[in-house]
């Protein structure tokens, strides 16, 4: 009974659908207002992208199928749908001819508050470069954001989204025989977890420091020129890059001539920070061992690792402050006026200004020996607890021999 | 007035004369002076003298000083404590500022506090020696059973008077180890999360939390302790020690002076032991509690803190159920134990059970304070972080089959070029 009165209504239904447009609205496309739309032609066959596309930013601004892909939304049959300006699953190029559609026009993307020179930009890129002459490794816009369910990269779930871009890259850097005929390594991905810029993302969740496109750029993706790198890092490590230009090394590393700008120290994608006994070590790489260069360089780490080690006594002695119950707000406050010198330090080396140096690292000792000194008068203080032993054992040990001799008498 | 006053120093003179005997108990005894009319009435001089008088049975030695030792660090922990009150303030805005003050400003108070934690430590070891004891020589059989339990509840609070302790410094250790031991309480089933709700009377460790642990600890506790205490010598002098059924009247060694001078002996070395302990080794203040970082380690400094770590570190919460299942076998020991032989070939069961639940207690003891001193607290549970941890990314769903171009060789020559 049921079934029988489904079959009919299912019927009736798939009529009305079916005669509705031809009646009288033939020309005019019917205006689509919700995705959910039932009426919706393409959702005939496609729910399932319907699935994915609504989840994404684009459903939510109201474009539909037919944006894209072309075709007649108000045919409920194949060969009319897919009939037009139809253009199906596009191809790499395609797929960048119809993004720019609406994302190299400023007067659309302006409501949206977004930037309308991704195409052109890509156009510079290398990525760009190899797509426009038809190669298939090269990754177009869809390869990077998901077509259906597009995010913004604010969204967790976004490939573009700080945490997430990495591993976006990494799906093809890291193909060995997609990198091969192009001479690339694939292990920046590796490289960049371990490295500073790497943990502070991941584990810091700072997403002020860069992942890959902070300096490759995202759509004109490009590695930065010899003579770019001082200029791409110091875009952030200002003071570094100031002290640097100061310095002996500043000209040659702002050129790219003998010097390969900061990554001849610091590695590209590891942004390994040189620990202060290291630093000596690194001057060898270029300059002999023994010359007036390595010998400011063991000075400057002298002066780095005294200074590391007066903060790491400061910070004991603040611990012990701490657990000795002592108010600890005055040391703390010491102790963040010589970290704040002390951060110099890192800094003005890159100049090799060693009369700055010096007069940083005094800064340094002279504050935190003050809060070392305050933790020694406190130690000092808790040792002479240890006196009040003498009394009470000679107490406790009167009272034994007395009752010893009272016992012996009894 | 004159005459009175005449009549009242002949008094003293006469008191003075008659209570003239040598030694410390005539040296006590000047206090007669002052009760000399009191004592017309209120016979203590002569009460004082029956009792000090009486006899204990001659196999009362070194081992039955326990008791007694855990009661004298209960009075160091009464003045201690008190003392303490005068400077502590328990509101979670002064609470951990006044122990800093006590520590490092007020006299003494650095001695006050760290012999009231050492005390602490010291008085569960002192009734778990007791309590061994008892158990090894079959002193709880009847008459003593009620002695035995009342000795329990004693024990009970001495615990309790540990745990809410433990709070009132409000550094992080104080209040994640209290933290850590509530939600532990919220795992016991169906009753769990009502009781932890009673303790906390919050949902999270909280200034409610340190007010009703304060007034548990320092109004609560003490009065029922000192009954408990009260009822507990009542009760061991109305049956007198185990053993003196064997002891004719007459015969054993007197209470004073044997007795009495071993307990002042006793006590000036437990003093002298508990200030050194002080001294040499202070409890440490953390850093001040908060409720939004958990520390890096929980460093515990409480015997029974030392003893859950051990369970926990190498038999996981199985060990607590094990622990409690062997603590309450040995508890209703008593009430199965009911043959009046004391040797303990006679009831191995009790043996067994007393030897695992002590050398148990002392093995977790020590391991604990050596390996599991420290808990890694800041480590939060992998299920956790998979609940937070961002979804993978979905999948490119485009299909790049359709398009085509030159393959990627032929690009690359093209580019070169």
């Amino acid at each position: 009974m049921t079934s029988a009165f489904t079959r009919v209504a299912l019927v009736v239904g798939v009529l009305v659908a079916i005669t509705q447009p031809a009646q009288g609205q033939e020309t005019q496309p019917v205006p689509v207002t919700r995705a959910d739309e039932t009426s919706y032609g393409c959702l005939v066959c496609h729910a399932e992208k319907r699935r994915a596309f609504v989840e994404g930013v684009h459903s939510e601004w109201g474009i539909r199928c037919h944006d894209c892909h072309g075709g007649n939304p108000v045919a409920l049959e194949v060969e009319p749908a897919h009939a037009g300006e139809y253009v199906g699953a596009p191809d790499k190029l395609q797929t960048v001819a119809v993004c720019s559609k609406c994302h190299s026009d400023p007067d659309q993307m302006r409501q949206y508050g977004l930037p309308a020179d991704q195409f052109t930009e890509l156009r510079t890129s290398r990525h760009g470069q190899l797509l426009e002459v038809g190669n298939q490794d090269a990754p177009t816009c869809s390869d990077c954001h998901d077509p259906h369910t597009t995010l913004p990269s604010t969204d967790a779930r976004s490939a573009t989204f700080p945490t997430n871009i990495p591993e976006t890259c990494g799906r093809c850097h890291t193909d060995a025989a997609m990198m091969e005929p192009y001479g690339l390594a694939i292990d920046q991905l590796e490289e960049f977890r371990r490295s500073t810029h790497g943990r502070a993302i991941y584990e810091d969740g700072n997403f002020a420091a860069p992942s890959c496109i902070g300096c490759h750029g995202s759509h004109a993706a490009l590695p930065p020129g010899v003579g770019e790198i001082a200029n791409v890092c110091g875009r952030c490590h200002i003071d570094v890059r100031q002290s640097m230009a100061s310095g002996p090394h500043g000209g040659s590393a702002e050129t790219g001539n003998v010097l390969l700008g900061c990554t001849a120290c610091h590695t590209n994608h590891g942004t390994e920070t040189v620990d202060s006994e290291l630093i000596a070590e690194t001057c060898t790489r270029c300059h002999a061992e023994g010359d007036r260069a390595t010998m400011i360089g063991e000075q400057i780490e002298e002066m780095a690792v005294q200074a590391e080690h007066h903060m790491e006594s400061a910070r004991e002695a603040i611990r012990e402050l701490g657990e000795a119950g002592r108010q600890t707000s005055d040391a703390g406050f010491l102790y963040r006026s010589a970290l704040t010198e002390f951060r110099q330090i890192a800094s003005v080396q890159h100049g090799l200004n060693m009369e700055q140096l010096t007069d940083l690292e005094l800064k340094v000792s002279s504050i935190t020996k003050s809060i070392e000194a305050s933790a020694e008068v406190a130690a000092e203080e808790r040792w002479e607890h240890r006196l009040l032993l003498i009394p009470l054992w000679f107490f406790a040990l009167s009272v034994a021999v007395l009752a010893h001799f009272r016992l012996r008498r009894a | 007035m004159r005459e009175r006053i005449a009549a009242w120093l002949g008094n003293v003179g006469k008191g003075a004369k008659q209570n003239a005997d040598p030694g410390l108990l005539g040296a006590l005894r000047v206090f007669g002076l002052l009760y000399g009319r009191i004592d017309r009435t209120v016979p203590i001089d002569q009460s004082l003298r029956q009792s000090w008088s009486r006899r204990l049975p001659a196999n009362v030695d070194w081992k039955h000083a326990f008791g007694g030792i855990a009661y004298f660090l209960f009075m160091i922990l009464v003045v201690s404590g008190v003392l303490l009150t005068f400077y502590y303030r328990p509101s979670v805005d002064e609470a951990y500022p006044s122990i800093q003050f006590i520590v490092s400003e007020a006299p003494f108070g650095w001695l006050l506090r760290d012999m009231h934690v050492w005390a602490a430590s010291l008085i569960v070891v002192a009734l778990a020696a007791h309590m061994a004891r008892i158990l090894f020589a079959g002193a709880y059989k009847s008459p003593r059973v009620t002695s035995w339990f009342v000795g329990l509840a004693l024990f009970a609070v001495v615990v309790v008077f540990g745990v809410t302790g433990y709070l009132l410094p409000w550094d992080q250790w104080a209040y994640w180890a209290t933290a850590e031991f509530t939600s532990g309480i919220e795992q016991i089933p169906l009753i769990g999360g009502m009781v932890a709700m009673f303790m906390r009377g919050d949902r999270i460790v909280s200034s409610a939390t340190l007010s009703r642990f304060f007034a548990l600890h320092v109004i609560v506790l003490p009065w029922l302790a000192f009954g408990l205490i009260s009822l507990h010598f009542v009760i061991i002098r109305g049956h007198g020690i185990a053993g003196s059924e064997q002891t004719p009247d007459g015969e054993g060694t007197p209470f004073y002076p044997n007795h009495l001078m071993r307990i002042i002996v006793v006590s000036v070395f437990l003093i002298a032991v508990v200030g050194t302990l002080a001294a040499l080794f202070p409890r440490p203040v953390g850093d001040p509690a908060t409720p939004f970082n958990a520390p890096d380690e929980l460093v515990s400094t409480w015997v029974l803190v030392d003893v859950t770590v051990a369970l926990l570190h190498f038999l996981g919460s199985a060990g607590i159920v094990v622990a409690l299942l062997l603590v309450i076998a040995v508890a209703l020991v008593p009430l199965f134990d009911r043959k009046p032989q004391t040797d303990l070939r006679s009831r191995p069961v009790v043996a067994i059970l007393g030897v695992v639940l002590f050398a148990g207690f002392i093995l977790a003891w020590v391991v604990g304070h050596q390996v599991g001193a420290t808990v890694d607290a800041g480590t939060i549970p992998q299920e956790l972080l998979d609940e937070r941890a961002v979804p993978p990314m979905p999948a490119p769903t485009f299909d790049v089959e359709a398009g085509g171009g030159a393959s990627g060789e032929e690009a690359t020559e093209e580019v070169v070029e």
